[in-house]
């Protein structure tokens, strides 16, 4: 058992406020434990906070932001486009991670590096540029306020070149908009918690990464043989034209059929104007080409262009299920291409599509009980479906006009603001929940509450399996099916590839076990790669109870234990706040926490070497 | 009979795994920027993925400006000889569409050699976005294309036997005549 391949032993360390840049190595014990992406950075992230005796301000110079992919990144392997963003997240305070897909880390790994690791603040507007062994920290205050789109052109211009990948801020990010997004390779997104305001504080308007080195790959000859048996399954799958036609877009369907497709911010579970948002339409009257991330068959991603009506000429990369069901059905916009028009502002603002779509929805109905008043809306209406003012409201986010500089604090400030409103909003630790709703499903609601970042899907995604199954099952598999979706889901952002060949064309997850293998020359099993994740969940756990975090925070959104949906399959269901607790107990036994939801006292034993 | 890489820009969908099989079958290394075949993206206005790869020209402009005459056409294959070759990338200078490359772990240009044949980025791409056709073939999507969209297509449903069916037929505009 040793890694004998798979990676470059290195990581650059970034000082922005000493200018320094520095190429560090990282030991194969390091290596083994921690395996790469959202592993690294918790451990780095670790690493920081005991150095800084657990006070570190998310938008100070001291929050480390980590940047990696893993070593499967880039690699001849069905959808090896990821990377993880791991800091502390400013819309939790706690840690956060998003993950990116596109040739960002694959480019980044080119470099040479197994990671980027970035502390301190700039003196003035800058760009890190790391073009393979030569890195430089350059000044551009010219990019100050530019979109990430205009950014990502400007910059390709001035550099002159075709072939890097460049990851850019927003306003919103430069704003500290709390859930300010990164941006890169024109419209895909490293969304959640806040990466987009973490740079911005940092006064890094963009990465930029231009890199030609070999990956190392242990055994090449066996990973292609692996990796064509793995291509080939997805390709006779009877599902994968679908996929590679619609992609996540085929969800919007799927949801409202079920149920669970958040409508009038989640007052509602079905849209009755679903067919007017969905995967067919895009592909009837949107769709002009295909995207995919790096080295996928699926191609998930869709290019759309909008070609009558007030948003003519608005070419997107995307939609996506989330965005689409949060700037659609979520704020009552039925018109596609008002959707598009959504996604694309959000995009070259550099805001987060889930939360901004969450939080807007949350103010129109706000503004409808009369929480909210005319006055503090700076005189402007907003009702379901007014794509007109919903748009400018997302401006007035990104660049913190009137109402907009509150809500771009995120919940916390908009209930101290306005205390009513947290019946309203949905969210979790302070991050607004996502496109699925967990009303339905009581191990869909464990999984929002206990997600170590917030109210996302990211790590475990339940809702599937109690919508085929139905919700006649026990509560031990409930929580087993939980905390297993918590461990393999992060192997994935750890290893630096994407989970939907897996959770949407079910390629079995024991193929990983021998990428990795062949990756890295390491040879361990699929149990043990999920064990090691498991490690890193505990130790993002034990980051929040650091940060604060107590059992209280594992809690739910008002309207999942009190305000049922109105309409379809599952009006009037709600998760029983009894039987909530007592998930919550049984799942902190099984994972072997105390009862007040912290980590056994020697814990950090496991962390501290 | 002589056939064609040919590719078909509006099918890609930039995922790059041509360029991970090329490079992975001429040199062993998973590295995409050791591929004779690469994959340009442009945005927002066109948006377009457009693979660059050589098209082994018959009166080929890399071969006219080769000093040593290392590049020759042999078997409908614009070859190169290691043995003549001097590096001096002249090449790929002069290659109208970009389709060879260098990188500096190499001494040689890299450029498609058909792989003998049955080249493996055609095999491997999802999409079908690159194809080998017979020679006399080359075209014919894009008459196929331009008759189609003259001719305006529309679409009827109907039912045969209980069953839903379309049929597309092509609307020759009537009340225009």
């Amino acid at each position: 058992m040793s890694i004998k391949s798979g990676y470059f032993k290195k990581y650059l360390h970034v000082d922005l406020s000493q200018n320094k840049l520095e190429r560090r190595d990282l030991s194969d014990s390091f290596l083994e434990r921690y395996i790469g992406g959202r592993g690294f950075g918790a451990k780095l992230v670790w690493d920081n906070l005991r150095k800084h005796d657990f006070k570190v301000n998310p938008l100070g110079e001291e929050n480390l932001v980590v940047i990696a992919p893993g070593p499967l990144t880039g690699v001849y392997l069905p959808s090896s486009g990821k990377n993880s963003f791991v800091a502390i997240s400013p819309a939790t305070g706690l840690y956060g991670d998003s993950s990116i897909g596109g040739g960002f880390g694959v480019e980044l790994r080119q470099t040479g590096l197994d990671a980027l690791a970035i502390t301190g603040r700039a003196p003035e507007l800058s760009i890190l540029f790391i073009d393979n062994n030569d890195t430089s920290i350059i000044p551009a205050p010219e990019l100050k306020g530019k979109t990430s789109l205009e950014a990502e052109g400007m910059i390709r211009e001035q550099l002159d070149t075709q072939s890097a990948h460049i990851a850019t801020i927003g306003p919103a990010g430069e704003n500290l908009v709390k859930f300010a997004c990164v941006n890169a390779d024109w419209g895909r997104n490293a969304g959640r918690t806040g990466f987009g305001a973490i740079l911005g504080s940092k006064n890094l308007k963009a990465i930029v990464v231009r890199g030609h080195c070999d990956l190392p790959v242990h055994d090449i000859q066996a990973l292609q043989s692996e990796s064509n048996k793995a291509f080939k399954y997805l390709k006779e799958h009877q599902y994968f034209k679908l996929w590679q036609q619609q992609g996540l877009m085929n969800v919007i369907e799927y949801a409202n059929e079920k149920g669970i497709l958040p409508t009038y911010n989640f007052k509602d579970s079905v849209f009755a104007k679903h067919d007017q948002i969905n995967g067919d339409t895009m592909l009837s009257d949107y769709k002009i080409g295909d995207s995919a991330c790096f080295s996928c068959s699926m191609g998930c991603s869709n290019i759309c262009l909008v070609k009558n009506g007030k948003y003519t000429g608005t070419v997107v990369e995307g939609p996506e299920y989330e965005s689409c069901a949060m700037l659609g059905s979520n704020v009552g916009i039925d018109d596609f291409g008002a959707i598009l028009a959504g996604n694309k502002l959000c995009d070259e603002l550099g805001l987060d599509t889930i939360s901004a779509g969450n939080l807007v929805g949350a103010v129109i109905e706000g503004y409808e009980k009369g929480i909210i008043s005319l006055a503090d809306l700076d005189g402007m209406e907003i009702t379901w479906g007014d794509d007109d003012a919903i748009l400018k409201l997302i401006n007035k986010i990104a660049y913190r006009e009137g109402i907009g500089d509150i809500i771009a604090d995120g919940p916390a400030q908009i209930i101290q603001k306005w205390p009513e409103m947290d019946n309203i909003i949905l969210q979790v630790k302070g991050l607004e929940q996502s496109a699925y709703d967990s009303r339905a499903g009581s191990s869909m609601a464990l999984a929002y509450a206990t997600s170590d970042v917030g109210a996302h899907h990211t790590r475990a995604w339940t809702i599937a399996r109690e919508m085929e199954e139905g919700q006649d099952w026990s509560d031990d598999e409930r929580v087993d099916t939980v905390i297993y979706h918590q461990k393999l889901r992060p192997l994935f952002d750890m290893l630096g590839v994407c989970r939907l060949p897996w959770i949407e064309l079910g390629l079995n997850e024991k193929h990983y076990e021998y990428f990795y293998r062949y990756v890295t020359g390491n040879d361990v099993s699929l149990e043990k790669l999920l064990e090691l994740s498991n490690n890193v969940y505990d130790l993002t756990r034990q980051i929040n109870i650091r940060l604060g975090a107590k059992r209280q925070d594992d809690s739910l959104p008002y309207k999942v234990h009190s305000s049922p949906a109105l309409t379809g399959p599952n009006a009037g269901k709600v998760v029983d706040k009894e039987h909530f607790q007592k998930l919550l107990s049984l799942y902190y036994r099984k994972r072997g926490w105390n009862e007040d939801g912290t980590l056994p006292d020697n814990a950090e034993d496991r962390f501290n070497d | 009979m002589s056939r064609k890489l040919t590719v078909i820009p509006e099918l890609c969908s930039g995922c790059r795994i041509c360029e991970l099989v090329c490079a992975i079958k001429h040199f062993g290394s998973n590295n995409p920027k050791k591929a004779a075949i690469r994959i340009i993206n442009t945005y927002p206005h066109p948006v377009m993925r457009m693979p660059i790869v050589c098209s082994q020209c018959k009166v080929p402009a890399c071969a006219q400006v080769c000093p040593t005459n290392a590049l020759r056409l042999l078997d409908g294959v614009v070859q190169l000889d290691s043995e003549n070759c001097v590096s001096c990338f002249k090449c790929v200078e002069a290659c109208p569409f970009g389709a060879i490359y260098a990188h500096e772990d190499c001494d040689l240009p890299i450029k498609c050699d058909m792989c003998g044949g049955e080249p493996e980025c055609v095999s491997s791409c999802p999409l079908g976005a690159l194809r080998l056709i017979p020679e006399h073939a080359l075209g014919e999507t894009k008459r196929l294309n331009n008759v189609l969209s003259y001719t305006q297509m529309r679409e009827i449903e109907f039912y045969e036997k209980g069953e839903k069916k379309t049929i597309h037929y092509a609307d020759i505009g009537k009340e225009e005549l």
